[in-house]
């Protein structure tokens, strides 16, 4: 049965992705599955030289989530390229980076040299960074900063360029509709919420960082709801993520409008679980006899559009 | 799938052994398996925890109850468990050495194994058994079995000889004349045991937070001279005198 899709000319094997920091640069995930038959990995996100993250506490368990402030721990473009893509590739799996820059100029040496590559077919831009050149905002959260990032990496990426949202503003369907009309060929959504937790026994913030990201079934309903509103505003594909964590779960998100999904923290759960996944689709598909997947992308969506009712 | 053979047994004051078909006779004293405690997903994360011995392919583990998860387990049903393991880097084994071991508290669980390992190769054991009260020492006898010299200490005085187990290993490792220390406990202790070895090598156990316990979050990614190390792949056992132990304070 053909699984596949495609986000511009990528053709993805079949809709199951692993998402980016939940899955490293594949070595460790490579003990427990087979990373070719995976749609795509997206490998943890990348700055251009080696960042050693945030120190002191980095993750932590919440109910049912997890809130991490890992500070984007890499290993640098250089080693990316001469260590952990090759691995990747001799892997047989495709290979989306994760591009994280703290600059717009960063960003676009990242997608410039990534997307030259004839072993990437697609970039991921992670908005969810701060700009550090201009006062720390975070590209994902202010319309200006992030049309003017989308625009610029635009330019400098040859492969298919996916924009992944931050959750964290009042409506996600705007900064979509924005990367779609600067020529973004898909979005992902979502990536952790911002949250928080207080160490009572020290009387501070338990993360160094302050804040930290939440990630997990915890926020599945949010994540669903905002895929949901995506699908409204655009009509690129859209990646679904957010808590994934059954088959079921990713059906919600195919219905709500993902053309793929993407599995984060469950890996660290159960790492086989994107196969799991992927079998389970195979079967589902054949059993309700669904020729193209297309015919469930969306499928939720009433003519009607999103409610205008209070809840 | 694991299976837990029998009901955890009860081996001291919320201490709990845990006997697993683990299906495989291989591993290494240091390292430890990660155990998911729900299929409902809260608590989501697996827990990580120490191989107190492995004979052929049955491994068990010692779980204080400090919170939901241990506490589950403690309580788990005999039959399928979701462990996967063993994971991690173990303690360096030699032959004929003369080794000091200090364990404190739950501690003391990877040391057994190691105990059990290095008197198969002939070495000299030292063993320094320290808790806080005597109601807290699970299975002395069979650490007994496999020691030269074994001492318990109690902060309390309850048992053995009275103060930390470090205070009596620092005198002796002081005194010199062993080829290695190895230690696991609070990290108040392992520190101190690191301080107190001087020229003597020290591995140490660390039993920090982890995310995955597979090396693919770097959530329990520690500070060392050579680098951040991610715990659950490079160590959770690491050259002690290597360790930025001021760093680690905070991550705990
Ligand atoms: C490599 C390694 C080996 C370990 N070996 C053993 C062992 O042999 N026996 C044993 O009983 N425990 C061991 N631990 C600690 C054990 O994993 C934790 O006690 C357990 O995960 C707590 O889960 P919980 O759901 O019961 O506690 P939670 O409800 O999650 O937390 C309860 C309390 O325990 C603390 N806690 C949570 N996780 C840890 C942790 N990883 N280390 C220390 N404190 C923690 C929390 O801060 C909190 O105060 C080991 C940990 C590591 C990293
Ligand atoms: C430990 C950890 C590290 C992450 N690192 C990144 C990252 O480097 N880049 C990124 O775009 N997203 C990162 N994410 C976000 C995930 O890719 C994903 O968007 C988010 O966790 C929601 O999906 P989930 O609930 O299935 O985990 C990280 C998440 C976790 C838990
Ligand atoms: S706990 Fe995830 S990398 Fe070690």
């Amino acid at each position: 049965m053909n699984l596949s899709i495609k986000i511009k000319d990528l053709v993805l094997k079949n809709p199951v992705t692993v998402a980016s920091g939940t899955a490293g640069y594949g070595e460790e995930l490579s003990h427990f599955i087979d990373l070719s038959k995976l749609g795509a990995i997206f490998t943890k996100g990348l700055t251009l030289q080696p960042r050693p993250g945030n120190r002191g506490n980095r993750i932590i368990e919440t109910p049912a989530g997890v809130l991490n402030s890992i500070g984007l721990e890499n290993v640098g473009l250089e080693r990316f390229l001469s260590e952990k893509l090759p691995f990747l590739k001799q892997a047989g799996a495709t290979v989306i980076p994760n591009v994280a820059g703290h600059s717009v100029e960063e960003n676009v040496e990242l997608c410039r040299t990534l997307s030259s590559l004839s072993e990437i077919g697609a970039v991921e831009l992670n908005v969810s960074c701060p700009n550090v050149k201009e006062g720390g905002i975070i590209f994902g959260t202010d319309i200006g900063l992030f049309t003017n990032l989308v625009e610029k990496a635009r330019t400098v990426t040859r492969c298919a360029l996916i924009v992944k949202l931050s959750p964290n503003v009042t409506d996600v369907g705007q900064f979509a509709a924005r990367a779609e009309a600067i020529g973004a060929d898909a979005v992902s959504a979502v990536n952790t919420f911002l949250g928080m937790k207080i160490d009572i026994r020290r009387k501070k913030p338990y993360f160094g960082n302050t804040v930290a990201g939440l990630s997990g079934p915890a926020i599945r309903p949010l994540a669903v709801r905002i895929v949901y509103q995506i699908y409204e505003a655009v009509s690129i594909p859209v990646i679904g993520l957010g808590g994934i964590a059954s088959f079921d779960d990713m059906l919600e998100f195919i219905m709500a409008g993902a053309t793929a999904i993407s599995v984060g923290t469950m890996n660290m759960v159960d790492p086989g679980i994107s196969i799991m996944l992927i079998e389970k689709f195979g079967i589902y598909m054949e059993s309700e006899k669904i020729g193209n997947m297309h015919e469930i992308i969306g499928i939720a969506h009433s003519p009607g559009g999103l409610s205008e009712e209070c809840p | 799938m694991p299976t837990l053979i029998e009901k955890p047994k009860q081996v001291a004051y919320g201490h709990f052994l845990l006997r697993i078909e683990s299906g495989t006779e291989h591993s290494a004293p240091g390292q430890f398996i990660n155990i998911r405690t729900s299929r409902q997903n809260d608590p989501l994360l697996r827990r990580p925890f120490s191989i107190f011995n492995h004979e052929r392919t049955v491994m068990s583990i010692v779980v204080k109850s400090v919170g939901r998860g241990s506490e589950i387990l403690s309580q788990h049903p005999p039959g399928a468990i979701d462990a996967i393991g063993p994971l991690g880097t173990g303690f360096t084994l030699a032959a004929n050495r003369r080794v000091l071991i200090a364990g404190g508290g739950v501690g003391n669980a990877p040391l057994f194994y190691l105990i059990k390992t290095l008197a198969g190769l002939h070495c000299d054991i030292t063993y320094l058994y320290g808790v806080r009260a005597k109601e807290l020492v699970y299975l002395p006898e069979q650490y007994k079995r496999h020691s030269n010299r074994f001492i318990i200490t109690t902060d309390d005085g309850s048992e053995g000889t009275r103060g930390y187990a470090t205070d009596v290993a620092s005198e002796l490792a002081a005194g010199g004349g062993y080829d290695m220390i190895y230690t696991c406990g609070p990290l108040p202790m392992m520190r101190a045991m690191v301080e107190a070895a001087k020229s003597t090598p020290v591995e140490v156990s660390l039993e920090n937070y982890f995310g995955c316990g597979i090396g693919i979050c770097s959530g329990c990614s520690i500070e060392t001279a050579d680098g951040l190390k991610r715990a659950c792949v490079s160590g959770p056992v690491f050259n002690g005198s290597r360790i930025n132990w001021d760093s680690m304070q905070d991550i705990y």
